[in-house]
């Protein structure tokens, strides 16, 4: 049974993607297939909003490891936002978030991207 | 909780991650590309590949790749002797502009390493068991070009040797599965010459009496279509194919004047000719088939259901199956085709020769199947016909198909 989904939607010239439920095995591909689908379409400004992510883990680091290093070569910004207390701590144990930008909720992410500030 | 700690019990829960993904029910490549992710999600390098050593061609062969976008090799050409020297399972680094640490170790000229550090490997991990090299795993720089630690290094190795045992595994068992498939295609092989040399035989036995000439060949065809009507087994058919085939192998010592005699024979010749199933039996007895009845099937195509056959006069339920289809399919035969001494019956008064000698000479169930395999072949209800196309077509199939569905109507009640 897969118990990993992803959607997504457009807002201007931001993608907003939802991983939801377990981001912890191959089926995870999806997340990154998403994102790479906005960034070869030209829209470089990504939003990855966990709210409705239950749990991650090695699997699921490696693939966001990608959308960080594919956006990183595309020069594009990578939001993350809305994160678990759980999640949080253990992207900044590994370091990701400092190659990210880090929101409390989907709003701000989309606020501060649509301020042009961001990049 | 202190970062050290944190760190070790992301650690730990990847190796449990491994562990889940590379004993997983899933294909062998998608468990191969899962533990990669884990390793890679592990260390937070942004590239990494494995490759599994393929003797044979003295080359690395890429299992699964990722974060290289298309310039990671398939196949690495690599000489065991190159590897040989490296420690087993432990990572090197292969520089970043310096001297790499294998070349400054072996001294070597190693195109293949500067393929992979071109594409951007940063740390080679040799995979081996306890004496065989099995393959190879490489990462990138981790994200941000943060350095590895001496602890990176020694969950790198536990985990290299949890991948070579997994490769070795599935080497093993690619090993054990070529074997099994070299074997079926012997066996293919052997029993596609067990069959021809059968069949020329019973050509050879056939080709003796031009009046029964592929008399084998046709009974054995309806043996099968009875067989298989009756619901047998394909296995047994199989064996009830080769007593149809062999069944007159006795005929082989009968002289040529007693087959082509067009009078009568004498009873003397008589005696000669019925010997002739005791013959096959003889001959088919001291070799040792995979079917249990092919000789017994054989020795008894002349018996009877009332007991006036022979060699053994076997009555009623004192016949197997098979024996009753032979005796059946064998008179078919001889009715419709030319003998000597006769003309063949045509295809209605074969049926009408057969019914008159049910309960005699026939079986009805035997019968009854045999009339319904017909009426199928002549309606297209079989791909594949075993009767009709060895019949005259002088017969009206509309008369025949109701002659057959009366007699399996009289034989229901």
């Amino acid at each position: 049974m897969e118990n990993f989904d992803v959607e997504s939607k457009r807002v201007d010239d931001v993608a907003v993607i939802y991983p939801k439920g377990y981001l912890n095995n191959i089926v995870g591909e999806k997340l990154e297939k998403e994102c790479t689908a906005f960034i070869d379409r030209g829209i470089l400004k990504i939003v990855l909003d966990f709210h409705e992510m239950e749990f991650i883990n090695s699997i699921g680091i490696s693939l966001l490891l990608s959308i960080i290093e594919r956006l990183r070569t595309s020069k594009g910004v990578l939001c993350f936002s809305s994160m678990k207390k759980a999640h949080r701590d253990v992207f900044e144990m590994l370091g990701l978030t400092k190659y990210v930008l880090v929101f409390e909720n989907e709003a701000e992410a989309l606020k501060r991207l649509q301020d042009g500030t961001a990049s | 909780m202190n970062l050290q700690l944190k760190k070790i019990l992301y650690n730990l829960s990847a190796l449990a991650d491994l562990g889940q993904e590379i004993t997983s029910a899933e294909k062998f490549n998608t468990q191969i590309r899962a533990a990669l992710y884990v390793i890679m999600g592990t260390f937070i390098a942004v590239k990494g590949a494995i490759l599994f050593y393929q003797r044979d061609q003295a080359s690395l062969v890429t299992l699964s790749s990722k974060g290289f976008d298309g310039t990671w090799p398939e196949q690495l050409p690599v000489a065991v002797e190159q590897i040989a020297g490296l420690e087993k399972n432990r990572p090197y680094t292969l520089g970043d502009g310096r001297q790499p640490e294998i070349l400054a170790e072996e001294g070597q000229d190693a195109k293949w390493l500067e393929t992979v550090r071109a594409a951007g490997a940063a740390l080679l991990v040799p995979l081996w068991t306890r004496d065989r090299f099995v393959g190879a795993l490489f990462l990138s720089e981790k994200l941000g070009n943060e350095r590895y630690t001496p602890e990176d290094f020694d969950l790198l190795r536990l985990i290299a040797h949890q991948m070579a045992i997994t490769l070795h595994n599935h080497e093993l068992f690619a090993d054990l599965t070529r074997q099994v498939e070299e074997n079926r295609r012997l066996y293919d092989q052997m029993r596609r010459i067990y069959h021809d040399t059968i069949q020329a035989f019973a050509a050879a036995i056939d080709a003796k009496d031009v009046y029964t000439k592929n008399h084998s060949y046709r009974v054995a065809r309806y043996v099968v279509a009875i067989g298989r009507e009756l619901g047998w087994a394909e296995q047994e058919i199989e064996g009830l194919y080769i007593a149809g085939l062999l069944h007159d192998v006795g005929k082989i010592i009968l002289r040529d004047e007693i087959l082509k005699k067009q009078s009568p024979l004498s009873q003397q010749e008589r005696d000669e000719v019925q010997r002739h199933s005791m013959v096959s039996f003889d001959i088919l007895s001291k070799i040792n088939f995979p079917w249990a009845n092919i000789v017994s099937t054989v020795r008894h195509h002349h018996e009877r259901l009332d007991g006036n056959g022979y060699p053994d006069a076997l009555k009623g339920e004192e016949l197997s199956e098979g024996e009753k289809i032979l005796i059946l399919a064998d008179s078919f035969d001889a009715m419709t085709t030319d003998r000597p001494y006769r003309k063949r019956l045509d295809l209605r008064a074969a049926l009408e020769e057969l019914t008159r000698n049910i309960g005699t000479q026939f079986d009805p169930r035997i019968m009854t199947a045999f009339c319904n395999v017909l009426d199928k072949e002549i309606n297209h209800q079989l791909p594949n016909p075993d009767i009709l196309p060895h019949l005259a077509s002088d017969f009206d199939p509309s008369i025949i198909v109701s002659m057959l569905r009366a007699i399996t109507q009289q034989l229901s009640t």
